[in-house]
């Protein structure tokens, strides 16, 4: 799915119909294209639907309502498993193209999605600018989401759906034109693997968003397991993005929006193992306080210290500490006050940590969407403190 | 006698004003040449500074691919090291112009420059290895220490010391070399110095990983005779929750 430009070969498809919608898949296996396809089918019956993939696609009957628009991806992405800088440009060139009203971008093994959840992304699009999915995940799943990448986005632009980097979405002609704009910036540097972050594009230009229930769903993962690098990549990402959008976040009010509904899971399968997490904290904990002790104020370092003498089954990280030490890195990235690379290195064991807190919530009965939410309200509560610190970073921060 | 002794006092006095006499005059021009230069280049820094401050430098830098900028300026903005850059290369320009100006200012016999030029060059040119090696030195250190304590390995910070150490030793015999100062003996005990760092690595790393390079003898021993293998560190562990989790 991903390139940075499109050959698009319509020789193949039949005249599609202006005003309908476009669907960009990713590449995908035979069997997989085929169910798909079905999936499709069933979502849209009776109705004119583009499908763009850049896979070989098969002559479709005339009279039937999906028409392939089979492209030739010039470079492929690394990052198949997230919707990069690429998928966003081919998808708003090929909807331009063919006079698509909007367009659905559905990710890596969007075989697994329902007919009635696509149908719920196309409606979303018609109505709205942004229709994000979300999805019904595991307590031990999207842990990245729910520790940064949700609380954080929710905090500073106001914005609600629960999984800002979804790779399912519904996107009006305006949304995917103002996403292909900022995914260009990257291309044109040959960043074509760039994440687009296109809840705080929406929240920056004011456009509608909605977030639509897609129920289970394979989720891919990464090819690299190497946390780290990942890890890095991801909230680099995010704070860079984060930093370019200042101006608009330091303004924005907390979302005043009904929270979404607490989903009560069923208890974890076995009680987790978090010593090895633990571990990486603790070594962390000894090596890393010179680094730490750069980026975080004294505060946060005693919050730390009394966790890395606490037992295993006591440990829980408070949420306002979490909140901030996710804003002093977030500050330190911006002021440059170590190298970023090392920066973000230093993220992880703290991030680990989070994660054996959030599991021993979780075992000991709680909900795990009510800690995210209650995390999340943690970051809008400590909002003031990264603005303020924002604006004149030189203030006294006991 | 004492006529003898008030005559070379004198004569002496004398001869010594005339040169400092002769001498101030170079002083004050080499004086006004660094000054009037590093005024010029804190001029040209805040300039550079605000141009590029309002062309958004940074920004473009941070989303271009290359950030080696970035990474080189840990605690400032590549706009920053940019002015700072800047600034102390108009101040270097004012010292050698006022070497040049001191030259021709004085009229004694032996040629001053000739000899401070080279020596002033070699001394610039050992202060930029110190700041490089220096720099280099802690980026390496903290990239190894960062590194090794997520690799969980226990002795990250060992190993990130001497990492720092060995780059610090080179640095410091480097510019030794460069100033010409100490010749054989700096040879000798830089060489001393690096084996040792490396040799106690080495050790402490071979010492620390006994355990996993024993495993792997013993497992390709029994490979060799046909035994079941002893497992690997990984196939020690059963899987736990842990290793069911997913990050994103």
């Amino acid at each position: 799915m991903a390139s940075t430009q499109t050959n698009t070969d319509l020789s193949a498809a039949v005249a599609p119909a202006a005003g309908s919608v476009l669907i960009s898949l990713t590449p995908l296996a035979q069997d997989a294209f085929d169910t798909t396809l079905a999936n499709l089918a069933l979502a849209f019956p009776g109705e004119n639907v583009l499908v763009a993939t850049p896979d070989l696609a098969p002559q479709l009957s005339a009279g039937g309502p999906l028409r392939l628009l089979p492209y030739t991806p010039t470079v492929i992405s690394s990052s198949p498993w997230i919707l990069t800088a690429a998928d966003y440009l081919n998808t708003f060139k090929l909807a331009q193209e063919n006079h698509a009203s909007s367009c659905i971008l559905l990710g890596a093994e969007s075989q697994s999605l329902h007919p009635e959840a696509i149908r719920n992304l196309a409606r979303g699009a018609s109505s709205t600018d942004l229709t994000v999915a979300r999805y019904e995940l595991g307590p031990r799943e999207g842990l990245v989401n729910s520790a940064i990448l949700y609380p954080v986005t929710r905090a500073l632009f106001a914005a609600r759906p629960r999984y800002p980097l979804a790779i399912d979405l519904g996107l009006s002609l305006r949304m995917a034109e103002r996403l292909a704009m900022t995914a260009q910036r990257y291309t044109a540097s040959g960043q074509t693997d760039s994440f687009i972050w296109p809840v705080a594009e929406a929240a920056t230009a004011n456009y509608t968003m909605t977030e639509v229930e897609i129920g289970t769903r394979t989720l891919p993962q990464p090819a690299a397991a190497d946390l780290n690098a990942l890890l890095s990549q991801i909230t680099g990402s995010l704070f860079a993005d984060v930093d370019a959008k200042a101006n608009f976040w330091q303004r924005a009010r907390v979302s005043q929006s009904t929270p979404p509904l607490i989903t009560l899971s069923s208890p974890a399968e076995a009680p987790p193992d978090i010593a090895s997490m633990l571990d990486s904290f603790r070594l962390a904990y000894t090596n890393l306080q010179a680094i730490w002790s750069l980026v975080l104020p004294p505060n946060s370092l005693l919050g730390l210290k009394k966790l890395a003498i606490t037992q295993p089954e006591n440990f829980r990280m408070p949420d306002n500490l979490w909140a901030r030490i996710v804003y002093d890195f977030l500050l330190a990235y911006r002021l440059r006050t170590i190298n970023r690379g090392h920066l973000l290195g230093a993220l992880t064991p703290l991030y680990l940590a989070w994660v054996a807190s959030h599991l021993n919530l979780v075992s000991s009965g709680m909900a795990p969407e009510k800690h995210i939410q209650d995390l999340a309200a943690a970051f809008e509560a400590d909002k003031p403190y990264l603005v303020s610190r924002w604006r004149w970073p030189d203030r006294f921060n006991p | 006698m004492w006529q003898q002794v008030e005559l070379a006092l004198r004569q002496s006095a004398q001869q010594v004003l005339v040169k400092l006499a002769r001498f101030l005059p170079g002083l004050v021009a080499l004086l006004l040449a660094v000054i009037i230069l590093t005024a010029i280049g804190a001029g040209l820094a805040a300039l550079l500074r605000r141009s590029l401050t309002a062309a958004k430098f940074d920004e473009r830098l941070a989303r271009s691919a290359s950030t080696t900028i970035s990474d080189w300026s840990p605690a400032h903005s590549p706009t920053a090291l940019i002015a700072r850059f800047a600034f102390w290369a108009c101040t270097l320009i004012g010292c050698f112009i006022g070497i040049s100006a001191f030259d021709a200012a004085y009229p004694g016999d032996s040629q001053i420059s000739i000899f401070v030029f080279p020596y002033l060059t070699h001394a610039v040119g050992a202060v930029l290895l110190l700041i490089a090696g220096t720099l280099i030195a802690r980026f390496l250190e903290r990239s190894v220490l960062i590194g090794a304590v997520n690799a969980k390995l226990q002795y990250a910070r060992f190993l990130s010391l001497g990492i720092k150490w060995l780059v610090l030793v080179l640095t410091a015999a480097m510019v030794l070399d460069h100033l010409q100062i100490g010749g054989g003996v700096v040879e000798l005990a830089f060489g001393i110095l690096f084996g040792g760092i490396v040799l106690t690595l080495a050790l402490a790393v071979g010492l620390g990983s006994r355990d996993i390079v024993s495993r792997s003898l013993e497992r390709s021993a029994d490979l060799h005779t046909g035994l079941d293998p002893i497992p690997t560190a990984t196939e020690y562990k059963a899987p736990t929750a842990a290793e069911n989790l997913r990050h994103f």
